[in-house]
């Protein structure tokens, strides 16, 4: 990689999941080199086979949310502009407020947020070198309408577009600015497995009108990361073709 | 890059003049860098993350922009030690002479130098 400091580069977190990878080979026909990272051997495999001849076009980097050491191949990737950041990696973590375990409460908060606050330090000093960057955090619809047993998960979404928001607000003056994405029911992951319920997924249209596809959620992630400039900074945009604008059909 | 006390100060100059898009001759070595040049803590992030690029050390932050300097002298009145020792104990790069300069200066406000920034990575054998 001779010319490294002048192609563009992209850091895509939680880079396994099915939205990541879409926006991955949308980055690709853009010319911007994609840093994926991944949690785990099966994430890694995932990229690997879901991409295929791409694979070769990207770099892997192992990064766990639950083992802090693996940080150091964030700053040994970090030595090198990064340019963008899509943030997709987020653990789930369903359970009644009530009904939670302190230790499970603990790691979740810790995992999903804390280690995201040192992994933001990083990229954002990284990227005051060239004084610009502009990240995307994906969020969820659930952040602001969430269901039962999703109060963790809501909390913690919340938690970090508040990270991800006040970034844009200290670092807009340096080049550095942020948006947040909610995306509601998308066609994969745990959208899919919801939708899975003929009877969700009639409800949900009723309200929506058609399902989220990844290529949606890609569309707006390239208009934030690319189009948009950095007047949309540290702001929500949701995509989910209206589902929480109404009062709700329960 | 051969590093003699110069080449680091003008280095820094360079640095501060890009941060701060300040005329080179507003920075001097007797330059406060709150009060006169109008560093911002953001700023002071930028500079950090530069002087680590341009010099390939890392900054130890609070010791080199003399954070927890007030917080030195209360603890060395408090346990009624020299403050002088206490304050050079703690930032090693300061010599005698700069460390009574800041002990006269605090009460006015923030004391850091660019002559400041300068010892404390010469004090760090950069090359």
């Amino acid at each position: 990689m001779n010319n490294i400091q002048n192609i563009k580069r992209s850091l895509i977190l939680g880079g396994s999941c099915q939205l990541a990878l879409t926006l991955v080979s949308c980055l690709l026909e853009k010319n911007i080199h994609p840093l994926i990272t991944y949690r785990n051997l099966k994430g890694k495999e995932r990229i690997q086979m879901e991409l295929g001849a791409k694979a070769a076009m990207v770099e892997l980097i192992h990064l766990d949310f639950c083992d802090r050491t693996s940080l150091l191949n964030l700053d040994a990737c970090l030595k090198y502009r990064v340019d963008y950041m899509v943030d997709f990696a987020h653990s789930d973590y369903q359970s009644l407020m009530a009904g939670a375990k302190d230790d499970e409460i603990k790691n979740y908060f810790f995992t999903n947020v804390s280690v995201r606050a040192m992994v933001l330090k990083r990229v954002a000093r990284c990227m005051l070198t060239k004084r610009f960057g502009r990240l995307v955090f994906i969020s969820s619809t659930a952040a602001k309408n969430p269901n039962p047993g999703q109060g963790f998960y809501a909390a913690s979404k919340l938690a970090v577009e508040a990270l991800y928001r006040n970034l844009g607000l200290e670092m807009a003056s340096k080049g550095i600015t942020t948006a947040i994405l909610r995306p509601g029911f998308v066609d994969v992951g745990r959208g899919q497995r919801y939708l899975k319920s003929e009877d969700q997924k009639f409800r949900l249209l009723k309200k929506q009108g058609r399902i989220i596809t990844t290529q949606d959620i890609s569309k707006a992630v390239l208009f934030l990361l690319l189009t948009a400039g950095t007047s949309i900074n540290g702001t929500v945009l949701t995509v989910d073709g209206g589902m929480t604008i109404g009062k709700g059909d329960k | 890059m051969e590093n003699n006390p110069s080449d680091i100060y003008a280095v820094i100059s360079e640095i501060l003049e890009e941060i701060l898009d300040i005329d080179p001759k507003e920075v001097t070595p007797e330059s406060y860098l709150i009060q006169d040049l109008g560093v911002e803590s953001i700023d002071l992030m930028e500079l950090a993350v530069s002087l680590n690029e341009r010099f390939n050390i890392t900054v130890d932050e609070e010791l080199i922009f003399l954070t927890p300097l007030r917080m030195v002298i209360e603890k060395a009145c408090k346990e009624q030690r020299d403050v002088p020792t206490l304050v050079m104990e703690k930032f090693s790069f300061l010599s005698p002479e700069r460390t009574s300069e800041i002990l006269e200066d605090f009460k006015n406000g923030p004391v850091l130098k660019v002559k400041d920034l300068a010892q404390y990575i010469d004090s760090q054998n950069v090359k």
